[in-house]
């Protein structure tokens, strides 16, 4: 035989598993959560979805042709870059946002710094704080919700009442990759595959929730820390971008402290410092400290570790853990959660929700008697209602307050209502109203509204609040003359439930309080 | 729950290829080529010369050292000459080459039942070397020295391995399905070496009909058990086999001996039940010719000596319509690549693996940097942290890589580059690395002395 065949040292099998084909699993893997959040935020979530993802593409493309460089783009974590980016970003950020973003992701962090491998940041989360710094207000509008402009997790800093219910599905405010549920789904779906490694993940989750429990000043109330937990990219920053390879440790014992000392500081953060972003920071800083951990703390060999040598004959028993079968732990968890997120949560801060309407109101007739000093609770004609729907001409309305207001002298200013319409695109609708004495409209505010963003959603902001200011009428219409407001369009349930809240406070003001 | 040891990896098989196919026996032509260095330790020296006429089970070369071992001609007729020629390493060898005159008469007695039942240990552990048996698995460490640690009294079990969990490799396989009873007698010779030692025979659980057979020739005899461990790679390293069966991890300053073990080859069992009850040596063994490239894949007795090239034309030569990429003496995971079949099969030969196409060519053309994702330190048997042994390397740094790393406690099984994404060739760096510290270290040592 005369043929020379190939040489080569050992193993002459390789796995099928190629950094491509982990990158288009990750992909995949987002692919839920990315759905879930063109569906809740329309066309605008998908544009930002592909103008990241292409630019970020197109940059690593062109940096290789220019620099005459191996085609790198082609594994696809140029893809994973861009879609963990835009998967951070607000549903309705302008689109240069996410294509500034990626290329910088890209071009700064990543390829300048040596390529796949070796940025020693999260590229995508890098791109985020960047522009968090850069363009602070395009990155901090979170569509709108009434009364402030926040974040759920900006909201439950404030001490505020959030909906886990729709934190956990994604349809609450927040970013495109909010939605927990689908997270979940990709995020066990990669552990399961031993894609990311579950010490990060579950220590990171665990961490955070340990340090919430001690300082956050709630102790281990489920429903704060469930709300916690489904906000502000926790979910997201433990499976997908704390779980980066690049900028993980890489021994075991390295990636369990790497995840704590992400949780803490997500959590520390989040109490003390900027909550919306609290998670991109702690996990740019957990990167920063990488290095070192790789340096200091890394896993003995079996041989070294206690109880090498002690280990008694006979089958070796894998913790409980370990013996149950991944998908199977996956899974349950999802169903717990979803049950919980469902059902049981929304009972726990029930108490909560009431003592914060309450809270919410009082803020909220400040802001519509601007000249008042002190309030009186009119809560005998309220009462007398027996929270029965009032009048009949308003649809399903409740009046929920009433307050005389006074200024320092103890002079009647103003009359305030807070009045609930059931009639909602999504359920309730709560607004407060102000009339001064003469009857005419100072303004109205939102203390409960969760309607579709961008549609429902929009009732709460200037162009159609600012039109019941200084109307002054018994009842006001839709469309044309004096005593009219315009409807959103697209959005006129919501529309009308407002008017028809408005109209029963101006009523329940005209003939109760002021006869009274 | 299967017994099983941590980390590992799942490669294909393609063990059906040949499991199927009954042991058969070749016969070479021609001449015959007996390299001197065949086993770990010194080479053996020479104990013919041009023109000595030799016969089969006839010793040609003698242990040099306690840890050396014989050289045994496999075939009878006429020493052709003494002199380098190309060995499994590649490299050119001393070699004894003998004109095989087609006969094969044997020496005197040889196969002759003996009467084993006043042997003392110091007898065996002396037939055994006479034998020139070293290990079968491939490592070819001499038996006669592993056999004997320092206190026997404390060796509590006699590990006989026939995992065989190398993927294509079905040597051990077809053996212990039809010689089940050889194995057995060779463990109960050896056994008698260990009194407070059981025995305990390691399967794959892939082999059912193995493990079947070999719990049949084990019946009614109190010190032997059959094990049918999970199939997951390396679960034949002597690490994890003593990890499965003593649930004792061990460092690599320390011997199997040391926790109370010592673990044998299956064909190294059968070896020494031939040797020291029949009287005859070791100079043929099984090997598997098999691979996707092979036309007629076979299990072998064959003769040491016996040229790979000539295996490959028994077993049908290189299937039609297809160019055999790469040729492996062993498996694809610790097997040696070979540049060409022109050299000898000698006694740790286990396998000739014919592959069609190459995983390794392919897996250059798709490496990326390291995303230190981290799955070499999960599949690694030992518990290291491969992607940061790279590291260090890369960063020569290696007083790193030993010292906070225990690079050295690297057993070369394959694993991490195996499962690497990124197609890094991991394990070629540890060897490299390993024999470049230890070279050090014995200069070091050197220099110290003088």
């Amino acid at each position: 035989m005369n043929t020379r065949f190939n040489l080569s040292a050992g193993p002459h099998v390789r796995d099928r598993w190629t950094t491509a084909h982990i990158m288009r699993l990750v992909l995949l893997a987002m692919l839920p959560a990315t759905v879930v959040g063109c569906v809740v935020f329309g066309v605008h979530a998908l544009l930002i979805v592909l103008s990241s993802v292409t630019s970020a593409v197109l940059t690593e493309l062109l940096f290789d042709k220019l620099t005459g460089r191996p085609d790198t783009w082609k594994d696809g974590s140029a893809a994973v870059t861009g879609l963990m980016l835009a998967l951070t970003l607000s549903g309705t950020v302008p689109l240069y946002i996410p294509i500034l973003g990626s290329i910088f992701a890209i071009l700064v962090v990543k390829c300048a710094f040596g390529g796949l491998g070796k940025n020693f940041i999260n590229p995508a989360l890098a791109a985020r704080c960047f522009l968090l710094i850069s363009f602070g207000n395009a990155m901090t509008e979170y569509g709108v919700d009434g009364v402030s402009s926040a974040t759920p997790v900006a909201e439950l800093a404030a001490g505020k009442v959030v909906n886990i219910t729709s934190m956990f599905l994604g349809t609450a405010n927040g970013v495109i990759g909010g939605s927990i549920l689908a997270l979940l789904v990709g995020g066990l779906f990669l552990w399961c595959l031993d894609v990311i490694h579950g010490q990060i993940c579950f220590s990171v989750l665990g961490g955070f929730t340990l340090f919430m429990a001690l300082f956050g000043g709630k102790g281990f109330d489920p429903g704060f820390l469930a709300a916690h937990l489904c906000g502000g990219g926790v979910v997201l920053g433990a499976f997908f971008m704390a779980t980066d390879y690049v900028t993980s440790p890489m021994s075991r014992l390295g990636q369990t402290a790497y995840g704590l000392l992400i949780g803490v500081l997500g959590a520390l953060f989040r109490i003390k410092g900027h909550a919306a972003d609290s998670f991109s920071y702690s996990i740019i800083v957990a990167n920063l400290f990488v290095p070192l951990i790789d340096t200091y703390i890394v896993d003995k060999p079996f041989a070294y570790r206690k109880g090498a040598m002690a280990l008694q004959r006979g089958e070796i028993k894998k913790p409980l853990m370990q013996r149950i079968p991944k998908p199977v732990i996956a899974l349950t968890v999802i169903a717990l959660l979803a049950g919980l997120a469902l059902s049981g949560t929304y009972s726990l801060t029930k108490d909560t929700i009431d003592e914060q309407k309450q809270a919410a109101s009082a803020a909220a007739y400040r802001a519509v008697i601007p000249d008042a000093e002190t309030f009186e609770y009119n809560n005998l004609a309220v009462d007398a209602l027996k929270g029965e729907v009032y009048g009949t001409d308003f649809g399903r309305v409740y009046i929920n307050e009433a307050v005389v207001g006074k200024n320092a002298a103890g002079e009647i200013v103003g009359y305030a209502v807070s009045v609930t319409s059931a009639e909602g695109y999504d359920g309730n609708v709560t607004l407060t109203l102000g009339v001064n004495t003469a009857g005419k409209i100072n303004c109205i505010s939102y203390t409960e509204l969760h309607e579709t963003p961008g549609k429902g959603m929009l009732c709460g902001e200037p162009p159609f609040m600012d039109q019941f200011a200084g109307k002054q009428a018994t009842v006001l219409t839709v469309g044309g003359g004096d005593n009219s407001v315009d409807a959103i369009t697209g959005a006129t349930v919501t529309s009308e439930a407002s008017i028809n809240a408005v109209n029963a406070g101006l009523d329940f003001i005209n003939t109760q309080l002021k006869e009274g | 729950m299967r017994m099983t040891f941590r980390g590992g990896v799942h490669p294909k098989e393609q063990k059906a290829l040949s499991r199927e196919i009954p042991l058969r026996t070749y016969d070479p032509a021609g001449e015959l080529v007996f390299p001197l260095a065949q086993h770990i330790g010194k080479p053996a020296k020479a104990i013919v010369k041009k023109n000595d006429p030799v016969l089969v089970g006839q010793k040609i070369a003698e242990a040099d050292g306690f840890v050396s071992a014989n050289v045994i001609c496999s075939c009878s007729g006429k020493v052709k000459a003494v002199e380098k020629r190309r060995t499994v390493s590649g490299a050119m060898t001393d070699c004894i080459v003998v004109e095989n005159d087609g006969q094969f008469t044997p020496i005197e007695g040889m196969g002759e039942r003996q009467d084993i039942s006043r042997l003392t240990a110091q007898d065996i552990l002396a037939r055994v070397k006479e034998a020139g048996i070293i290990g079968l698995g491939g490592a070819g460490f001499p038996t006669h020295v592993k056999l004997a640690p320092k206190a026997p009294e404390k060796i509590r079990w006699l590990i006989a391995n026939g995992a065989e969990c190398e993927p294509y490799l079905t040597c051990n396989d077809q053996l212990m399905r039809s010689k089940a009873d050889g194995i057995v007698e060779g463990l109960e010779i050896a056994l008698r070496l260990y009194p407070n030692a059981e025995c305990v025979i390691c399967i794959e659980d892939n082999k059912p009909e193995a493990v079947a057979a070999m719990q049949k020739a084990c019946q009614g005899k109190a010190r032997f058990s059959v094990r049918a461990l999970h199939t997951k790679y390396p679960q034949g390293g002597e690490r994890s086999l003593i990890r499965v069966i003593a649930g004792v991890d061990y460092p690599v300053t320390m011997l199997p001996a040391d926790v109370g073990c010592i673990v044998v080859n299956v064909g190294t069992a059968y070896a020494i039940g031939r040797a020291v009850a029949y009287n005859e040596p070791l100079f043929s063994h099984v090997i598997t010719v098999t691979g996707e490239a092979v036309k007629a894949p076979a299990n072998f007795i064959a003769r040491d000596g016996t040229s790979f090239a000539e295996l490959l034309e028994a077993a049908g030569g290189v299937k039609d319509g297809v160019t055999a990429a790469k040729a492996l003496t062993g498996g694809p995971m610790m097997g040696v690549a070979l540049s060409t079949l022109d050299i000898p099969i000698q006694k740790t030969s286990n396998a000739l693996t014919l592959l069609a196409d190459d995983p390794v060519a392919k897996a250059q053309a798709q490496m990326t940097p390291c995303l230190h994702c981290g799955r070499c330190s999960t599949v690694c048997p030992n518990g290291l942290v491969p992607a940061l042994m790279a590291d260090a390397i890369d960063l020569k740094n290696f007083e790193r890589y030993e010292k906070k790393l225990y690079g050295l406690e690297c057993i070369a099984c394959g694993c991490c580059t195996f499962i690497c994404p990124a197609k890094r060739p991991l394990t070629q760096m540890f060897k490299q690395t390993k024999a470049e510290i230890m070279a050090q270290k014995r200069a070091q040592k050197a220099g110290g002395k003088a």
